[in-house]
């Protein structure tokens, strides 16, 4: 459980430069970021970004970190939440060259190293794929051959972030699998609606005890999908989560 | 909003708890005083209101209170935690 390295350093507020801007999604974008200094980062960590404004108004969300542990570049991935007080400007406004402050990384429950072993599942609702893609692209990085089985959730189709890297990475020995909850394009092969117990059979989650199986998502995605595979057998204990509350975005 | 959505867990807070203790938060081991249950601070529900509330994943009672006020931060730690800091 202890693990030296990226943790030592003091959590300090750094200022990080925008390299690049990539959409991802109609409502999701990429923050690619220059950080000076940064002192490395494990797959599953985040950081928390803060924004102030010019009367000294301060907004302060957390964001997870989507690239790989061995990527020279920081990236975020940013869903643009409606009214939101901070994602609508780092999706909108933020240019390419501009600055913004960050500190991390941050956490070390909800990580994942390829020395920690697998065979892992991971089930994403919505953005949660963030931090699990992290682990995926950190797998791919080192070479692992870990057995990787991914559930994505999302709304629709063109709401799955990352989904030319993930078809990639489905050929080199990660199972990719999709659940589209409220729209289906026409001649759609995959699941519909919510996660549910046969999926989580099909994907193998009855396996308790011998997966590593991290959970991230909306609260309410969260809860079901643990609660499902503690009914499968799974001890709560080894279920690692991560929730994305209502924060405003 | 779906009640369901009302809370996060100890990975939301993790940054300020990681303020005070230094140490990274989300990885420290807490035993319940009510249940007994041990769990990692990232496991545990968080409740955002007049400060945050941090409660126990298997009985929900309360494992930790912060409060950041405007010239000061208020803890209140329950149960049996364990802070390991390296250096």
């Amino acid at each position: 459980m202890e693990r030296l390295g990226p943790r030592r350093a003091p959590l300090t507020w750094r200022v990080a430069t925008v390299a690049e801007k990539r959409p991802e999604t109609s409502n999701a974008t990429t923050l690619v970021l220059d950080v000076p200094d940064w002192p490395g980062h494990l797959a599953g960590q985040h950081v928390d970004v803060r924004l102030t404004a010019e009367d000294g108004y301060r907004a302060e969300r957390s964001y997870s970190i989507g690239s790989a542990p061995e990527d020279p570049r920081l990236s975020l991935t940013i869903e643009r939440i409606e009214e939101g007080e901070v994602s609508p400007y780092l999706t909108d406004e933020l240019r390419d060259g501009d600055q913004l402050e960050l500190r991390g990384p941050i956490g070390g429950y909800f990580t994942w190293e390829t020395g920690d072993g697998g065979p892992l599942l991971l089930l994403a609702g919505g953005s949660g794929l963030v931090p699990l893609m992290a682990m995926l692209r950190h797998r791919a990085a080192v070479t692992s051959t870990v057995e990787a089985t991914v559930l994505v959730s999302a709304r629709a189709l063109d709401d799955v972030l990352y989904r030319d890297e993930l078809a990639a990475l489905d050929d080199d020995g990660v199972t990719v699998r999709y659940t589209l909850t409220r729209e289906q394009p026409a001649g759609w092969t995959g699941w519909s609606g919510r996660v549910d117990t046969k999926m989580l059979r099909e994907l193998g989650a009855e396996h308790a005890g011998v997966l590593r199986v991290f959970v991230c998502g909306p609260t309410g995605f969260v809860e079901h999908v643990a609660d499902l595979l503690v009914q499968l057998g799974h001890d709560p204990h080894t279920i690692k989560t991560e929730r994305f509350g209502p924060t405003g975005g | 909003m779906d009640p369901a959505d009302m809370h996060t867990d100890g990975n939301a807070i993790a940054g300020l708890l990681q303020e005070v203790f230094v140490a990274e938060f989300t990885s420290m081991e807490r035993t319940c005083q009510s249940c007994g249950d041990q769990s990692p601070a990232g496991a545990h529900r968080s409740y955002d209101g007049a400060g945050i509330v941090l409660r126990c994943p298997n009985c929900d009672d309360v494992a930790l209170r912060i409060a950041e006020l405007p010239d000061r931060l208020v803890l209140e730690l329950r149960g049996a935690w364990i802070v390991r800091r390296e250096g």
